[in-house]
This record gives structure tokens, sequence and C-alpha cells, in this order.
């Protein structure tokens, strides 16, 4: 988008270099988010405007690399490849605000196709590198950049970062493929850009939530509509055993809580506009200011994967839960965390468990029975990870609706509003990083304990982890977006009522 | 799983007269005596059978703290059914109904189906307002009545079922428009489609569960 797009060609390398690595593991330490300085430096990104296939058309030799010259380093360049195209597809989902995705069902199956038409490495692959490179952490980052740099075509730093994702792609798999490659892709923008004029035609980032006539939550309800339609239908054996995420995610209510919340971001939003239709002159100019304040963190949320660590110790979640607290304490309001952090302590347990009883039948080596031997199998993994997901979205959806809640009832103990809204827009980076960490180690886990399966049954598994786990980071971050106006309302009632 | 409705409940009243009691006896089969306060909302959901049709109860469960009353006044908009909950042990949570009546009926739609009831009936002997009271109220203001015990799980099945009853059959008359959601129903995607429904094998184990 323009206005969250950084002018500057330096900076457009920045951006490119960033989501070249977003789903491999970040060599670098984790980059600290102070809450009280500015807590989120850079704007979440959102894809261009156009058509991903205009840019491709438009794109000269860089096409016409040959498949042979990158055989060679195939592995390699194609974990960049992939790297590209996960963070391209992930700013895709994210920009369709959650709606396009339709809770897993039409889009994997449409990211399953352009895997196979594009000829990209398997989720397989790409997990297995992603656990290789924990332990060869340093050197990966440098020849990164050397391969990018002798790729040429990707090393120009284009401030379009799709163009560059695209080509990258394209490059290292050579011409043959360009034309089923297109035809995905086609689909794949068809599906979001209808999603995204349907209701959100300027492209205005999440604000457009606000605007559209269908809610973040009608949409989703509508999604897990179809997913619960086609399980009944093909109500085998096999599907009632698959974890559907939308169906979960209601499940655990997260789907009336953002219903909720959207009530409440949409009366907030009616209150705001009324109040600055009452008042004239130097009052309107001064709360218009004070305003823009608040409204500042909203548009500045950004979350980048290579931020983070997965190589840090398990620490059963207890790190992340007390950072999470002391982060919620600086809105001073009684809330607590108590929910959301007692399922991301399970989830982090439950992950633990599953890896340690993997090791036995690793060792085993009795045959190919390993699955048979082992306590959970790769079906086991994919569904915990999809649940989990589902679960910690949930909460943290839970969470925001209930900080809506609060802030609106106006204590006088209270953060500013500004304040707070630096503080909500801290803890939706650090929540979308956790679900980040979480689906890198559950795919992690799925590779070892699906080491024996065959390829066609494990991808579409990790695949559908990783996507899922990019729904959820769209929901949070769409579920902060609806607490603009609730602060918004809140400072008012704050400053109008001197009584408090 | 699959539904021919959904309706959406809210059940209101004054603070401590049982509504998340009688939530979680409904949804989980449980008591809890000792019960945190509900902030803003709560959500339960549950599936039920009326006339050999699933349908999905989809409850919010409203904070009765007075401060909370303008937040949770926006939740009562696109309710099927309300359930209004008074302690029959506190004179005063009767008093109230009045006013709770009011706010309902000025927030939501028209035809919602208001079920008035008496919570707490285990308490026999602490009990302050009379069961004639209440239906008297009930007969006053057309809604429907009974007195429950969360603890015990009396009525407390009967009350939410009933409720659907009549709101299943205000649309057999055609009183509720169900293409319109403000009406806080839902027709299920399978209802839709098909007719052929999965009774009992679907819906058993959901309803165990309890969350949903």
């Amino acid at each position: 988008m323009s206005d969250s797009e950084n002018p500057s060609d330096a900076a457009g390398e920045d951006v490119k270099s960033e989501e070249q690595s977003s789903f491999e593991m970040s060599p670098e330490p984790p980059r600290e988010h102070p809450a009280d300085s500015s807590p989120v430096p850079k704007t979440r990104k959102r894809p261009e405007n156009k058509s991903p296939c205009a840019n491709v058309q438009g794109l000269p030799e860089t096409l016409k690399s040959d498949q042979d010259s990158h055989k060679g380093t195939s592995e390699a360049v194609a974990q960049g490849g992939w790297g590209y195209w996960g963070s391209w597809g992930k700013s895709l989902l994210s920009t369709a605000t959650a709606t396009v995705t339709t809770v897993g069902q039409g889009i994997s199956h449409v990211i399953e196709k352009a895997e196979t038409s594009l000829g990209i490495p398997s989720p397989e692959d790409l997990s297995a590198c992603v656990e290789e490179e924990e332990k060869t952490d340093g050197e990966a980052r440098e020849g990164e950049s050397d391969r990018a740099g002798a790729d040429g075509a990707s090393a120009m730093g284009s401030a379009m970062g799709m163009l560059t994702s695209l080509s990258s792609v394209v490059q290292s798999t050579g011409k043959t493929v360009i034309t089923g490659g297109l035809d995905a892709l086609e689909f794949i923008g068809k599906k979001t850009m209808d999603v995204i004029a349907e209701g959100d035609p300027g492209f205005k980032k999440t604000k457009g939530l606000m605007i559209r006539t269908t809610t973040l939550s009608q949409v989703l309800r509508e999604a897990k509509e179809r997913e619960e339609q086609q399980t009944a239908e093909k109500l085998t054996s096999d599907s009632e055993k698959k974890a559907h995420y939308g169906m979960l995610f209601d499940e655990f209510q997260g789907l009336s809580h953002l219903e909720a919340l959207e009530i409440l971001s949409r009366e907030s939003d009616a209150k705001v506009k009324s109040v600055l239709s009452t008042i004239t002159g130097e009052p309107l100019i001064q709360l218009k200011e004070e305003l823009e304040l608040i409204k500042e963190p909203f548009s500045l949320v950004d979350f980048d994967d290579d931020d983070v660590d997965e190589t840090k110790e398990d620490d059963a979640g207890t790190e992340f839960t007390k950072e999470l607290t002391d982060t919620l304490s600086q809105l001073r309001i009684s809330v607590t965390m108590d929910k959301l952090s007692q399922v991301v302590k399970n989830v982090h347990n439950h992950m633990a468990d599953m890896k340690k009883s993997d090791v036995p039948a690793l060792e085993k080596e009795e045959g190919r029975e390993d699955n048979v031997m082992s306590k959970y199998n790769a079906e086991d993994v994919h569904s915990a990870a999809i649940r989990s997901l589902a679960e910690i979205t949930a909460r943290a959806i839970e969470q925001f609706h209930k900080v809506a809640e609060i802030v609106l009832l106006c204590s006088s103990k209270e953060a500013a509003a500004e304040e707070q809204a630096k503080v909500l827009a801290h803890i939706t980076v650090m929540l979308c990083k956790e679900i980040s960490l979480l689906s890198k180690r559950f795919t992690t886990c799925l590779t070892t304990i699906g080491s024996s399966e065959k390829g066609e049954v494990l991808n579409p598994l990790i695949t559908g982890v990783f996507l899922e786990a990019s729904n959820s980071a769209s929901y949070i971050q769409d579920a902060f977006q609806l607490l603009m106006p609730v602060m918004e309302v809140s400072h008012i009632q704050r400053t109008s009522d001197p009584t408090q | 799983m699959a539904y021919a409705y959904l309706f959406k409940y809210i059940i209101i009243g004054d603070t401590g007269v049982g509504k998340s009691c009688l939530l979680l006896q409904f949804t989980d089969k449980r008591f809890q005596p000792v019960h945190d306060l509900t902030i803003g909302v709560e959500f339960g959901a549950r599936m039920i059978t009326i006339d050999g049709k699933q349908i999905k109860l989809q409850i919010w469960d409203t904070a009765g703290q007075e401060s909370f009353r303008s937040i949770t006044r926006s939740y009562y908009r696109g309710a099927a059914g309300a359930l209004l909950v008074y302690d029959i042990t506190r004179r005063d949570t009767f008093n109230h109904l009045t006013t709770w009546l009011e706010d309902a009926r000025q927030h939501s739609n028209s035809n919602m189906v208001i079920m008035l009831i008496g919570n707490k009936s285990d308490l026999e002997s602490r009990r302050e307002v009379k069961k004639e009271e209440g239906e008297a109220f009930a007969r006053e203001h057309g809604l429907i009545f009974m007195e429950t015990s969360a603890k015990t799980a009396s009525n407390v099945e009967e009350a939410f079922i009933n409720t659907a009853k009549e709101i299943y059959e205000k649309i057999q008359e055609g009183v509720f428009d169900i293409n319109n959601e403000a009406n806080g129903i839902k027709i299920g995607p399978q209802h839709a489609a098909t007719n052929s429904t999965l009774p009992g094998s679907q819906g058993g184990p959901q309803t165990g569960g309890g969350c949903c």
C-alpha cells in the first residue's frame, strides 16, 4: 500500500531482505520491541494494488534464466524461492484481511496447486531446512545474500517486494512452468481481488473493516459453515479425523468474541463520528489531533517472521506469558491474561510431549513401523497444531474483546489511551510472533514424526499449519484494528468528563 | 455440528442471580457454587433438537453489574430469545425486572421471545418472591415463566428449550423473518441445501462436549 510503503530505496532493500527469510530461521537475535519507545517500527506490509500477473508480464529477461544452471543449487535456491513465496503468500493473505482464506479450504487448495505447478520445494524440504539451519546458524544469512546477489534480478532490491519474489520463484523453476504457475497465481490474485474489492475498494488496510458491509465474523462464520457442509457431505472416516480450523475456532468461541468486539467497535466508531460532528473550532482541531495520536500505533503494526527465533530453548511458554502479563499490566486496567496464558502453556507442554514420544520411535530402527511404535503420527501432530492455533487465536481475540469492554468502562486509573494503543500494538506483535514460533515448531515436529510418510501425505499437512498460522496472525491483527475506535471513545469519555 | 437453525440468546438480570450458572448447567451439565463476576459478556453454545431439527443455541451471557449496562445493551440487538433472570431469594432482583424488561424491549427486536426465570428454586427456605408473583409478572408482560435451579439442574434444560420452541413456532407462523439476521436467527448450512439431517450421531458428542 502506498501509505505503508517505504519511499527510499535503501528501505526497500531492507524490506526485501526481510521477506526473503521470513519462513526461515533467523540467524540474528530477535529484535527488541520496547514498549515505551516506538514498539512497532515498521508498517504492516501489504502487497501492491496491481494484479500479480501484470507484473510478471512486464518482466523482461529475468524470466529467461534457464533451469539447468539452477538445478545444481536447486535446494539452496529453492529454499530462497520458498521464502519469497511464503512471505508473498502471507502478505496476500493478510491483505484480504483474513477473508480470502475462507478458513482453510479454498486457498490451501490453491496453494497446493500453486506448489505443484510452480515447482516450489515441498514444505517438507522447507521444514527440514529450517531444522538444518538451527544447527548451522551463522553463515546462513551471508550465504543467502550472496546467492541473492548472484541471482541478479532479486538483488535489484526493488521496493516492489512482490516483483522480486515472483521473478526469483520463476527463475529458479524455469520457463516451462511459467504458464502453469501464472494460472495458479492468477487464480489466487483473482480470488484475493474479489474479496478485497468486495468490501474494501480502497485497499485501505484493515481500517476498511469498519466500513465494510460484511463483517469479519460474518465472513468467518460463512466460511465455517461451508466447512461444516463439506464435512457433512463427505462424512467418511478420513474427514472426521481431520482438523478444521474454522470449526475449532468457533468451538473455542473465537467467532462470538470477534462478533461482540465488532459490535463494540462499530458503536464506538459511530460515537466518535457523532462527537466530531457536534463540536467545532478550536476544540474540534484539538480533539482531532489527540485522536490522531491514538490512531498512530494502529497503523504501525508490523510483524516480521524473521524476528522469530525458534532456536530458543523450550521454555514451556513461561517467558512469553510473563512478558505478555507484564505488557498487559501497562494498560493499567483490571484484565488478566490467565486464560490465554494457560492455553499457550498447554500448547507448549503438548508439543514437548509429542517431541519426547518421538525419540524412541526414531531410535528403534525396527523396519518401517516407526509410526505404529510412536504414540503420535503426523496426522496427530497436524491436528494438534491446527487445534492449538485455533485455540490461541480465539483466546487472543477474547483478550482483545475483554480489553475493549474494560476500557469502555473508563476508570480514572487507566493509562492514557495513546499509551494503551501502543501497548496493545506491542501485544499484537508479541502474539503474532508466538503464533509464528509455534507453527515453525509444529512443522519441525511434523517433519520428524512424519519422516516415514510420503511427501504427498506430509506436504499438505505442513502447508496447512503454515497457512492457518498466517490466518491466525491476520485475525489477531484485525481484532487489534477493531480496538481503535474503542480507544478513541475511551479518550473522548475520559477527557470530556472532568469528574473522572 | 450441522444445524437447521441457529438462535442467538441473551441472558440478562441483576448481578448474582445465577445467569452464568444457568448457562454452565445448560452447556456443561455442572454447577459451580463460586463463579467469577462476568466481564461484559461470555458465551456458550449447545445443540438441541426440536421437531426433529437440530438447532444450535448461541448464548450471550451478559454481566449483571450496573457499570456494564451500557456495554451489555449493545449486545441485545440481534437476539432471538432472552432469558430474564431474577433470584427468588432476593426481592430486589425481582423489583428490578421492569427496568430490565424496558431495556431489553428498547434495544432488541420486537419479536424477541422473553423467558422470565426465577432462579435458585432449591433455596425454598430463603424464598422471598412467591412463584405466583413471578407468574403474574410474566402474564402481565407477555413472557413465558419458569422457576429453575442451576444447582440441581431443575427446569434448566426446559427453560432454554421451551424458549427455543417458542421461537421455532414463531418461525413456523411466519412472525420471524428468518432471512433477516437482525432477528437472531440463522438458517444452517445443511438445512438450506438438503434436509438429510444426521440426527443424534452429530449432535450427541457435541452436546456432551458442552463447548459447542
